[in-house]
């Protein structure tokens, strides 16, 4: 590597907002070399998405500033680029990918008008010009490359017509159209299943290969970095704490935030797995699913009078016994929600029956008296808070309607707040003033609140940063020893179910596929469904990578939705 | 598309109705009887009585109402007892001078708000936007009545620049037999004298009518460009080198546009409702002058037939715009669900 | 994240959202002079009677030597066709039009913010009847609507509150309708509904106190706009009558003496313009402080 490809040296970067001036990029400097694929790592609010707007120049200035530093691209300082000189290398030189492959679409125009705007305008920046068909057959040939073999249609249809998987290979196309030398990709695939995330790494790595392409890529996800960087950079509060090959990184960090960022994500194989069991006996199911189904029907038609039913949970049967926490496991859209709002009688299910400790959901529901047996704690907390009500009045709300005294109400929120570690003089705050951790955890004392026995989590820290969920998970823990819960717990994260549940069941469009105690369904999973979803999950170390199980194409295939074809 | 169209058409149509009953419920519900009200305190008891029957006021309420519809569904609206003729036509002579005026407005708003939003939120923050934001204030402060006496004051009276009142000078001979538009009408035989004094006639009650909604859609337009630009498809299409004059102009345009639009076509209504003041003020002979001496003599079949007029004017309005919003954008024609 | 979003969230770490908030009202002149404005009118209106030159030009007084006066010292406004002092009259007439104000709010805010929250809690035919019907009203020209019903009921103060108020409710129930419905989607309706809350502490504990914004933006605008439209009634002789010193009906008969004594329906209307104004510049600046949307 004589002379890299992008080099940023010091660069200092600030916003001035409501008459403040705060410093977001200290004396950050970053290089990737020719061929070189090279990561920034750091959790939200590090500063690596500010690091990306500067290099490709959309950073809107102001309210940004440079104080200092510079980035030099193929031997020409960026920062000191005319107008039209840097928005040349735009889309030619360097590319980006951006994070949610939903919202980086123009709605209302079809995805050949805006490949082909992108060709275009590329095409009259670097001083030559084809015919549409040319641009055409040019277009459908990058569609190609990232493995869209149904160009026409694809060309033709609205973004909003196209699946996840098929948004981001077309995104990565858009990206790669005029041929660009560095390739900036943001959280490529996060917004999507992890088994469509895993076919877009590889697809990554393959153009990189193939094209000679330079990738920077920027995520908080530290599986990822190992199958996607040569070189590592750690961000963290807007300086770069450490980087180094990826081996060096993985295999012996020296700063202590990445020593903390390595032991915070729970292995999915490997000796630092924890096995969690549940002793105690107990004659009656806490949870008993009995061959449940659920149909959704949606109506289209003039007058509604087409309908068509969708079945969301198919037959589904799962015994959750007393003190366990039983893991349920899938995808987007494979009827875990559904499943969980009918455990919380919130809807009715199609058939079968539901019992929580041994009473008929259908009948108990809405009662006090159930409402002290199940609870429930959302994923995002943002959403599950009310923004405009105190932090009191918000834990209070259940006891109110469970015919606690008021006066009794109060001290038993500051318990309630203690309980999950909170200082008591948060009780009067507002949401906004708390961190996303510190309001998960007024979401478990709101659910804890009338002392029930079973908790649903569904999905309580995928809205975290990695750090602050283990401590959300450690806390789960110690409430459920403590206070003798059950945890129905809904995710789609298996390596920190792996460490967290003692059951787990698998499902996929709507049934359950795979079920039983945790170390036998990661140990030795039955299901070609199972084993593909766990071939996917991108792990920290060589060692977990070996132990995961082996998928064949065919068998994936057999499975998987494909992110390739229309209406996949 | 066509299944939106027809889904959207009749949900209007449903409105329509809607507004057909409504109107008459109001009418026979307020205090008071319409014949009592229509003659006058001097009436005799056996005048009223007749009136009574001749409009049927005798009859069950439902028969009325049923009477009513019936007469509806065949462009029945009674009669004026102003003008002792069917109101359908007193309306359908005034519709014509009423629509050119609003059509005229309308054009007017598009053509002034939009490029000023845009421009508004293009130089964000500028001395631009400031103007611009001085402009649509005014729009939205000023009164219409007080706009309207002031440009009839200094446009017309002091200046000299535009006639005062009416919809074309008297001196000049013209029948408006073909669509009852001047404009179109004088296009169409070849006299631009006749198109060159309409003009000139439409200006100020068309701006007094217009600045309202122009001072709501350019804020509505600048925010819903300021909105789109902070899209993450925006900066997509950015950093992938677009132009920023087709960024702006053609990609945020087109999603921001549906917000103004919306806008305008609920605006409608009371773009109707203002038209009362000014055709009233600028002596124009629409079916809002129509409407406001039928409403002093409280004439109430006409004024049901005024209010029901203006009723479809908005519903077909908003169908238009319905029809442009799917061109726009494909999700609204996808969405086939329906309400808005 | 968008860039405004970014920097927010950087900037809400060492500011409150009040300190925000408040930054925000502060580096807008233009809300600082609408609050001034609407301080003015207030006092102008309450204070009517020791603030006006002549108390009794409110009433049907006459003065027939002082009649036509153009604009003075000592008639900063001059004075009407039979004599009385316009600027006392417009202090009055703003007692009217604020009267008009709280009238119609007072009846059509609550009405409509009920009906939003119903129509957008309960959703299913009860959201339906209420959200057509509100269709229908918005179908109706409210000028011409307002003036059939003042002429039939017989035009007065009463009746013209009685008849902007009926057309009013409309705008607040969609508003609201449409707040409650995105928030309908937050988990946290979801939670309350589990932790067996009743219907009304959902809607008015919950989602109310997450419409106050946009509620609080809409009344001052609003404010405005019934001011505008209650004069307009009265321009065309349907609103409030003489000898109530109104500021639409003093424009009207001032619009006879067009254009040589044009103090008389351009004073008026001035008057009511910068009532309009003050409310809509604290209405605008008030939507920026509370970052709502319309």
């Amino acid at each position: 590597m004589s002379e890299p490809l992008l080099d940023i040296r010091n660069l200092t970067i600030g916003f001035r907002a409501y008459g403040q001036y705060r410093r977001v990029l200290h004396d950050v400097s970053l290089s990737v070399g020719q061929g070189e694929r090279v990561s920034l790592i750091g959790q939200s609010g590090s500063g690596k998405t500010v690091t990306m707007r500067t290099i490709i120049g959309t950073l809107p200035m102001p309210p940004g500033e440079v104080e200092s530093g510079s980035i030099q691209y193929d031997r020409s300082s960026l920062l000191d680029l005319n107008k039209i000189e840097r928005n040349k290398l735009k889309g030619t030189g360097i590319s980006i990918v951006l994070q949610d492959p939903m919202l980086s679409f123009n709605p209302v125009l079809t995805i050949g008008r805006q490949m082909d705007d992108i060709v275009r305008y590329g095409d009259a920046r670097l001083g030559q010009s084809r015919s549409r068909d040319a641009r055409r057959r040019h277009i459908i040939d990058t569609l190609d490359k990232v493995q869209l073999s149904d160009g026409d249609r694809i060309l033709d249809s609205y973004p909003m017509m196209l699946s996840g998987g098929m948004r981001q290979r077309v995104l990565i196309g858009m990206a790669l159209l005029n041929k660009p030398r560095l390739l900036i990709a943001d959280e490529p695939g996060t917004a999507l299943d992890v088994t469509t995330q895993d076919e877009i790494l590889a697809l990554l790595n393959r153009l990189v290969a193939q094209e000679g392409l330079s990738l920077l890529l920027i995520t908080h996800n530290l599986g990822v970095v190992r199958e996607m960087a040569d070189r590592i950079y750690v961000m963290d509060k807007g300086r770069i704490v450490e980087h180094g090959t990826r081996e060096a990184i993985f295999n012996a960090p020296q700063d202590d935030y990445t020593k903390r960022l390595m032991a915070a994500v729970p292995p999915l194989y490997g000796p630092d797995v924890v096995t969690i069991t549940n002793d105690k006996t107990a004659p009656k199911p806490a949870i008993a699913i009995e061959a449940v189904s659920k149909d959704f029907t949606s109506r289209s038609g003039i007058f509604n009078q087409h309908k068509t039913e969708h079945r969301a949970v198919d037959s589904v049967s799962i015994n959750v016994a007393q003190g366990d926490i039983f893991g349920l496991a899938g995808e987007s859209g494979s009827g875990k929600t559904t499943l969980a709002k009918m455990t919380l009688g919130l809807i009715d299910p199609t058939e079968g029956r539901i019992e929580i400790d041994g009473q008929d959901v259908g009948q108990t529901r809405g009662t006090a008296d159930f409402r002290k047996l199940i609870q429930i704690v959302y994923q995002n907390p943002g959403s599950s808070l009310n923004p405009r009500r105190t932090i009191t009045d918000q834990i209070a709300v259940p006891l109110k309607f469970t015919g606690h005294e008021s006066t009794r109400i109060k001290t038993r929120v500051c318990e309630l707040l203690e309980m999950v570690d909170l200082p008591a003089d948060m009780a009067n705050m507002y949401p906004h003033e708390l961190s996303g951790g510190q309001k998960q955890r007024v979401a478990i004392a709101r659910a804890l609140s009338v002392n029930p026995r079973i908790l649903v989590l569904d999905e309580p820290t995928s809205a975290l940063d990695v750090l602050v969920q283990s401590t959300v998970i450690d806390l789960l823990h110690r409430l459920r020893a403590e206070f003798d819960l059950t945890y129905l717990f809904i995710s789609h994260d298996l390596s920190l179910m792996r460490n967290f549940c003692n059951r787990v069941g698998v499902m996929l469009r709507g049934q359950i596929v795979e079920e039983g105690p945790v170390a036998d369904v990661f140990g030795t999973p039955q299901h070609a469904y199972t084993r593909a979803l766990l071939s996917a999950i991108p792990v920290t170390t060589d060692a977990a990578e070996a132990l995961k199980p082996k998928v064949s194409k065919e068998e994936r295939g057999a499975v998987l939705n494909r992110s390739t074809a229309i209406g996949g | 598309m066509v299944l939106y169209l027809l889904r959207r058409a009749a949900s209007l149509l449903l409105v329509l109705f809607g507004l057909a009953i409504l109107i008459f419920v109001i009418a026979r519900v307020v205090p008071g009887d319409p014949a009592r009200i229509a003659l006058g305190p001097m009436a005799t008891p056996e005048q009223v009585l007749e009136l009574r029957t001749e409009m049927g006021l005798d009859q069950p309420f439902l028969v009325q109402l049923g009477t009513y519809l019936s007469g509806l569904a065949q462009g029945d609206l009674g009669k004026s007892l102003l003008t002792s003729r069917p109101v359908m036509d007193d309306i359908l002579a005034a519709l014509p001078a009423t629509f050119e005026l609003v059509l005229f407005t309308i054009i007017l708003q598009i053509v002034i708000s939009i490029p000023l939003g845009i421009l508004a939120a293009v130089y964000r923050n500028t001395w631009i936007d400031n103007v611009t934001r001085v402009i649509s204030l005014i729009g939205v402060v000023t009164p219409g009545f007080v706009l309207a006496i002031l440009l009839q004051l200094v446009a017309a009276f002091y200046l000299g620049f535009f006639p005062i009142t009416g919809r074309l000078d008297p001196s000049i001979a013209f029948d408006a037999d073909i669509t009852g538009l001047l404009l179109v009408d004088g296009t169409l035989k070849g006299r631009w004298d006749v198109v060159a004094d309409a003009i000139r006639h439409l200006i100020l009650p068309s701006i007094a009518l217009a600045m309202a909604g122009i001072g709501q859609v350019v804020r509505i337009t600048r925010s819903a460009m300021i909105e789109v630009a902070s899209r993450d498809f925006i900066e997509a299409s950015r950093a992938y080198g677009i132009p920023e004059r087709v960024v702006r102009f053609r990609y945020m345009l087109r999603v921001a546009s549906v917000a103004p639009l919306t806008i305008l076509g609920l605006e409608f209504a009371s773009l109707i409702g203002n038209a009362f003041i000014v055709e009233f003020v600028f002596s124009w002979p629409g079916i809002a002058s129509y409407g406001v001496r039928t409403i002093l003599q409280k004439d109430l079949n006409a004024v049901i037939g005024v209010v029901l007029v203006s009723g479809v004017f908005f519903v077909i309005a908003n169908l238009v715009i319905d029809i442009v919003l799917g061109l726009l954008d494909p999700r609204h024609r996808l969405r086939e669900g329906g309400r808005k | 994240m968008s860039a405004p979003e970014m920097i927010d969230a950087k900037a809400q770490r060492s500011l409150t959202s009040r300190q925000m908030a408040m930054y925000r009202f502060t580096r807008n002149p233009a809300a600082l002079i609408g609050a001034l404005i609407v301080v003015s009118v207030v006092i102008a209106a309450i204070f009517a009677p020791w603030l006006a030159p002549s108390p009794e030009s409110a009433g049907s007084f006459v003065d027939f030597r002082n009649r036509h006066m153009a604009p003075s010292w000592d008639n900063v406004m001059g004075t009407d066709n039979v004599g009385r002092d316009i600027f006392s009259r417009v202090l009055f007439g703003y007692r009217v039009s604020l009267g008009l104000v709280v009238g119609v709010l007072g009846v059509a805010v609550p009405l409509g913010v009920v009906l939003g929250l119903v129509a957008g809690y309960f959703g299913g035919w009860t959201e339906t009847i209420v959200m057509r019907f509100t269709d229908i009203m918005l179908a109706l020209p409210p000028l011409a609507m307002a003036l059939a019903i003042t002429a039939v009921l017989s035009p007065n103060l009463v009746n013209a509150m009685i008849a902007i108020t009926l057309l009013w409710w409309t705008w607040h129930t969609r508003l609201i309708y449409r707040i409650v419905k995105a928030q309908m989607n937050e988990d946290y309706v979801e939670a309350a509904k589990l932790a067996g809350a009743s219907h009304f502490h959902i809607m008015f504990r919950e989602l109310l106190p997450n419409c106050i914004s946009a509620i609080a933006v809409k009344i001052s605008l609003d404010a405005g706009f019934v001011i505008l439209f209650g004069a307009s009634l009265s321009f065309l002789g349907l609103g409030i009558q003489p000898p109530t010193p109104d500021l639409g009906t003093m424009v009207a008969t001032g619009a006879e003496y067009m254009p040589e004594m044009w103090w008389q329906a351009v004073m008026p209307g001035l008057a009511i313009l910068y009532a309009i104004l003050g409310f809509n510049l604290l209405g605008d600046g008030l939507r920026d402080m509370l970052d709502v949307e319309l």
